[in-house]
């Protein structure tokens, strides 16, 4: 006959007997019962063990739903029944510390330049910054940027998903990015109103993430035309909560490429989601792109939830059950959206003595610009302010212009998204004394014409044209 | 013996603080401990703790990160699978587990669990239901029986209310999942096999063999206003008549999980953008300002089919390849073939400010409606180049705009591939126009051409035709 061992027998802290008594019916011999005496430290009446029968079948420890409730006694072992921090150790786990592997930049020689549509070069930018997942659902007029991606992607060992949904897609990226990895999607306006939930998790996880958005006509399905009407969307409605994050927005297939190449690495500088806004021309418009001086291999940050011993204490979340914890998560997070003011970036097209400013982005500021020469050929001093970022709103670039401007007009494909961001940034600010604002403003997938702007500055100029 | 893949002390739970550091928030009885308890001996038993990560729904269990030492994520609600998918696919190698409840799963997640479940990516699902939402207080859930009062039925489920919906039988329904099994928890014979199947699902993923789900019928004595007992009795007589146990599906597939990981190198980058240091011949003298002082509108209108944006995108190329900028912008009718199919194309000297051509300088037109559409918006002094084997009857132009007739489409079915009409417009628009030499649109030609090498001799003879046809016209 084999030698039989002892089996350990069970015992109980009844600090952490919650007294459900599943192990009371477990028991075949009968040895546990429900307790009478209410334990002063919990208010709950835990279980009574009486061993003396007890076999050491460990079926009451299998019908114990604590982790720390019925236990093993532990053999050969010196311990103190009544100090949990002796008995399960004082530290919350013994994983290490995680360190940051850093991205490596690796130059690239200077190269012809390629004649790219701007979804297109988007995705050239991701795949330069090191992205090598990718989550999405088609929408027009996004798609071709998933399409190259499914193309290429497997050809650098990297993931092409197309999700279920947009809602799928977005928390894709949340497990992805999560894990440290930069990831994308490309959508268009239906398709990020979806995202929004994921996003707004992301935000407040920290979870690093690019968004193309090509935006297009709405509301509702609308049409697959270019508007910018997701401005309001991506400066001040990502999803709920206190939410905000870097929203670029490119006007060639050239920044199409730099700026998600910045989003990439803007996104895990701040531990935020970036946005980069387009518009429906400006995915479809093939243009000349040139390629950076480097490309990013990535490394794997500190705090990424990657799945190996280093990674083990990390963890994504976004739920602060106390309301102090809470507001001290939403203060760092503020903290984090006033750091990123510096990110400003604007473009200034004749503004060093421009009397007349007009603002725009995407694909009307190509058109605002232009105006601002046929205006200047009337004689009338017009120039361009061109955010190259909603979110921050590069003010500090603004405020010198309003200088000398007398008049300010905006040129939008939307309903006063931009003139709204150029408002509140000016309050924020508080710059007072400005024009008034004036607009040029289309919807539906119209935009903004040259010769309509030129028409609209011109009638409001003393010039006789 | 200590189960490790729980933390020595729970400070995620109210920052660990007293009791709370070693116990769970899960209310006396609940199942969702057992399921917890039997996921960590898993985890521990087949040595995977440090790369396993879980990830945390919402609802009862939303909270799971408090007590498992492994990598942890919290999901929104009913986004667990997709979220383990961004993490499987992050890390193949990590082992990654979506522990979600019957309201997170089978209510709000439905696309989530059944898109991943028909991927088959290996990740290992624990599902528990109890028939109720907890954490909510007790409202109805998918899987609340028929009859079963609670807070948002509170004269009981009704037909009206529809049918609890049985997940472990959809999800094997799936071609997907390799494994799937329901459990229970109510006697120790049924705590062994929810036990067993739990690592069953991990050990298949650590296999690199599919997607596993576990559902695991739970007590929920709160919200049935039970003790623990009868509610281990509830599930026992009234859940499983309804959501009846055991194996759903057990498939063997063979390790098919692949674990490499993606490239930067940077060769490999470049051929795969297709970046490269060759310049493109210059032929052009300077910019052709005899067709717009700096800036050429062009716009080439037809059907889809007829080649309009392919020819546009050479035209653009073709600009660029002489130092120039130029935009292609393209507008297509709804449908995928046979709709409209305009292409807008600018080439500047320095930058295209405006890239749309509503007033263009020049207009191909490949049909009638097209050249209806927009031949009156070409300026004065510009050019309107149609195909005049399918046009027929003209309208008047403004004045001082040059008209010609190619028959494109003719000359290319004589070369015996209609496909080649845009080629032959290509060449028309050199010989009228003079925007490029040839040369610079027979090297843009070869370049869309270098991975279909055998059909640039046939292109280089439409180009040839579309020059010859302007010739003959010009001499007639």
């Amino acid at each position: 006959m084999p030698a039989t061992k002892e089996r350990p027998k069970p015992f109980v802290l009844p600090e952490f007997c919650k007294g459900c008594g599943r192990c009371i019916s477990a028991c075949p011999k009968h040895c546990i019962s429900e307790g009478t005496e209410i334990n002063p430290r919990t208010g709950l009446v835990p279980v009574v063990l009486n061993l003396e029968h007890c076999n050491g079948c460990g079926l009451c420890i299998d019908a114990c739903p604590e982790p720390y409730g019925l236990r093993e006694t532990p053999v050969d072992q010196d311990y103190e029944l009544l100090d949990p921090e002796k008995l399960f150790g004082s530290r919350m786990t013994d994983a290490p510390e995680p360190v940051d592997h850093p991205d490596e930049a690796v130059p690239l020689a200077q190269m012809e330049p390629l004649v790219l549509k701007g979804n297109y070069a988007s995705a050239v930018g991701a795949l330069l910054a090191g992205c090598r997942h990718f989550f999405g659902y088609p929408i027009t007029p996004s798609t071709e940027g998933a399409e190259l991606m499914a193309k290429l992607l497997p050809k650098l060992d990297g993931v092409f998903l197309q999700a279920v949904s947009e809602v799928a897609a977005v928390n894709m990226m949340y497990g992805c990015g999560g894990a440290g990895m930069r990831c994308m999607t490309f959508t268009s306006s239906p398709g990020f109103s979806l995202m929004l939930e994921g996003i707004s998790y992301m935000i407040g996880s920290e979870v690093p993430g690019v968004f193309v958005d090509v935006m297009r006509g709405g509301p509702g399905l609308g049409n697959i035309a270019p508007e910018q009407a997701d401005i309001k969307l991506a400066c001040r409605g990502l999803g709920h909560g206190n939410t905000h994050a870097i929203v670029l927005v490119p006007s060639t297939p050239q920044e199409m490429l730099d700026l998600t190449m910045l989003a990439f690495d803007l996104a895990f500088k701040y531990r935020n989601p970036v946005v980069v806004l387009s518009d429906g021309y400006l995915g479809q418009m093939t243009g000349k792109v040139t390629l950076p001086a480097q490309m990013v291999k990535p490394g794997i940050p500190a705090w990424a939830v990657w799945g190996d011993r280093e990674h083990r204490r990390n963890l994504m979340s976004s739920i602060y059950l106390s309301e102090p914890d809470l507001e001290a998560w939403n203060v760092h997070l503020n903290e984090k959206y006033e750091a990123m003011k510096v990110e400003q970036r604007a473009d200034l097209f004749l503004c060093d003595d421009a009397e007349v400013v007009l603002v725009a982005c995407n694909t009307p500021s190509r058109m605002a610009k232009g105006a601002v020469e046929a205006l200047r050929a009337q004689g009338i001093k017009a120039g361009l302010f061109r955010p190259m970022t909603l979110f921050p709103f590069p003010i500090d670039s603004l405020k010198p212009v309003l200088s000398h401007a007398r008049r300010l007009v905006v040129v939008e494909a939307s309903n006063g998204q931009l003139e709204d961001e150029v408002k509140l940034a000016l309050a924020n600010a508080g710059v007072r004394d400005y024009p008034e604002i004036e607009h040029v403003r289309h919807f539906g997938g119209v935009l903004p014409q040259l010769e309509e702007i030129v028409v609209k500055v011109a009638a409001g100029e003393e010039v006789t044209v | 013996m200590t189960t490790s893949s729980f933390y020595s002390r729970f400070e995620r739970h109210s920052h660990g603080e007293g009791l709370k550091g070693h116990a769970t928030h899960y209310c006396p009885g609940c199942g969702h401990g057992l399921a917890h308890k039997y996921l960590a001996e898993a985890i521990d038993e087949l040595g995977i703790q440090d790369r396993t990560v879980a990830v945390s729904p919402v609802g009862c269990s939303v909270f799971l990160y408090y007590y498992f030492d492994v990598g942890n994520t919290q999901a929104a609600h009913g986004r667990a699978p997709a979220v383990a998918i961004g993490h499987k696919l992050a890390n193949p190698e990590s082992i990654v587990v979506s522990y979600q409840g019957d309201g997170d799963l089978a209510s709000i997640g439905l696309a989530e669990i059944v898109s991943t479940a028909q991927l088959g990516i290996p990740i290992s699902v624990v599902f528990v239901n109890n028939a109720i939402y907890g954490m909510t207080g007790g409202q109805m859930a998918p899987t609340t029986l028929m009859g079963q009062r609670t807070a948002t039925s509170p004269d009981g489920r009704s037909a009206f209310m529809g049918q609890p919906t049985k997940m472990a039988e959809l999800i094997s329904g799936l071609d997907g999942p390799v494994y799937v099994e329901r459990v229970a928890l109510f006697n120790a014979k049924q705590r062994n096999r929810a036990k067993k199947a739990i690592r069953k699902a991990l050990q298949i993923q650590v296999e690199g063999r599919g997607f596993a789900f576990v559902e695991v019928l739970a007590e929920c004595p709160t919200h049935l206003k039970a003790t623990p007992e009868e509610a281990e009795k509830w599930v026992e007589e009234q859940m499983l008549p309804v959501f009846p146990l055991g194996v759903k599906k057990d498939e063997v597939r063979e390790p098919w999980w692949p674990t490499h990981r993606p490239t930067y190198d940077r060769e490999t980058v470049l051929k795969t953008i297709g970046g490269g240091e060759e310049h493109a011949p210059r032929a052009c003298k300077g910019f052709p300002s005899h067709v717009a002082r700096h800036d050429i509108s062009l716009k080439l209108a037809g059907s889809g089919g007829d080649g309009a944006q392919t020819a546009a995108m050479l035209i653009v190329r073709a600009g660029i390849n002489e130092g120039f900028d130029a935009t292609h912008i393209p507008a297509y009718g709804p449908e995928s073939r046979g709709g409209t199919s305009y292409a807008d194309v600018h080439v500047a000297d320095t930058e295209v400010l405006s890239p749309a051509s509503p007033k263009p300088n020049v207009l191909i037109a490949f049909n009638a409606p097209s050249l209806v559409k927009f031949g009156p918006d070409v300026l004065p002094g510009g050019t309107i180049i149609y195909d005049s084997s399918v046009i027929h009857e003209l309208q008047p132009f403004r004045a001082g705009v040059k008209v010609v007739g190619v028959p494109m489409a003719e000359i290319a079915v004589g070369l015996g591939k209609a496909m080649v009409k845009n080629i032959v417009a290509l060449g028309a628009l050199q010989a009228v126009t003079e925007i490029f030499p040839k040369e610079t649109f027979l090297t843009a030609i070869r370049q869309a051409l270098k991975d279909k090498c055998a059909l640039i001799p046939l292109n280089e003879e439409a180009f040839a035709w579309g020059i010859k046809a302007v010739q003959q016209v010009e001499v007639a």
